[in-house]
């Protein structure tokens, strides 16, 4: 008889080598760290938001795993797509901005200057635009104050 | 008796007459008064409270915008998790079909709940 055991009190990790069923279309996993995904994050919602929506709209339906596979797939590509471009155009203010993020414990606040200077030349390159849903009418976003209240907490 | 004669004079007061006299109190001015350090303090903690409520707002607007990074990251993290996911439930299936192979009926992989309703397994793998 199986018993409950949890993931983390095992000696070892658990890997499953078996790789995904051939009917499964491949597609490269993203594969990228969390400070660049935190610096494209709202670029990914903006230029990927139908197929998000889609993806999300999918796993309301039904959570099965094997339920929203091809939605998912579309929401990789897209991202993978993104970040390619993003690479391409934007490369030096990319990568200025996520190793901010990395050095300021991936807070957007201290890193508004390389952010302003990203946003900046994704608008101008892509066309993207930076908005954060649901910010009062008439306040300006924060991530455009000028003089923020909130810096960086150590100089 | 010898009488000595001085020549006779009015004891009057000093020249420029005598000095006021010191009934008044005498204290030194100490710094402003009541009226102006309760004004100042409570001006001070007015302007406090509205930095304060500047603050509250801004950091209400930071929580935001990190929530909302967070909510655009989901459906790709959710979809790269639910591919894994895929993948390991299936070769646990064959797995199961290959252990139960001999038993007539078994169906690998059939939910123990009459529901069809998703149920994410409880356990990954027997330890």
């Amino acid at each position: 008889m199986s018993t409950f055991h949890e993931g983390a009190s095992s000696s070892q990790p658990y890997k499953d080598p078996t790789p995904l069923p051939t009917s499964v279309p491949k597609v490269a996993e993203l594969g990228t760290t969390s400070a660049p995904l935190k610096s494209a994050a709202f670029f990914f919602g903006a230029y990927c938001k139908e197929y998000n929506e889609d993806f999300m709209l999918c796993k309301a339906e039904n959570r099965d795993p094997a339920h929203c596979l091809k939605e998912g797939r579309r929401v990789t590509r897209c991202a993978t797509d993104l970040i390619t471009k993003m690479r391409e155009n934007c490369l030096q203010q990319f990568e200025d901005h996520w190793n901010c993020l990395e050095l300021n414990n991936q807070e957007y606040n201290p890193c508004r200057k390389p952010e302003r200077v990203l946003n900046k030349c994704m608008f101008e390159k892509l066309g993207l635009v930076k908005t954060i849903p649901g910010t009062p009418e008439g306040q300006t976003p924060i991530h455009e104050v000028q003089k923020p209240l909130f810096g960086r907490m150590q100089k | 008796m010898c009488a000595v004669t001085t020549p006779y004079r009015q004891d009057m007061p000093p020249a420029g007459g005598f000095e006021a006299v010191k009934y008044k109190r005498n204290l030194p001015v100490r710094g402003p008064g009541g009226l102006a350090i309760l004004g100042g303090v409570t001006a001070l903690c007015a302007y406090g409270f509205y930095r304060l409520g500047k603050g509250n707002v801004e950091k209400r607007e930071l929580q935001r915008e990190k929530t909302w990074s967070r909510i655009h990251l989901v459906p790709l993290l959710l979809a790269e998790g639910d591919r894994d996911a895929y993948r390991r439930q299936q070769a646990a299936q064959a797995r199961e079909k290959e252990i139960m192979k001999d038993v007539k009926d078994w169906e690998a992989g059939k939910s123990v709940y009459n529901n069809p309703r998703y149920q994410p397994s409880e356990y990954i793998v027997v330890l």
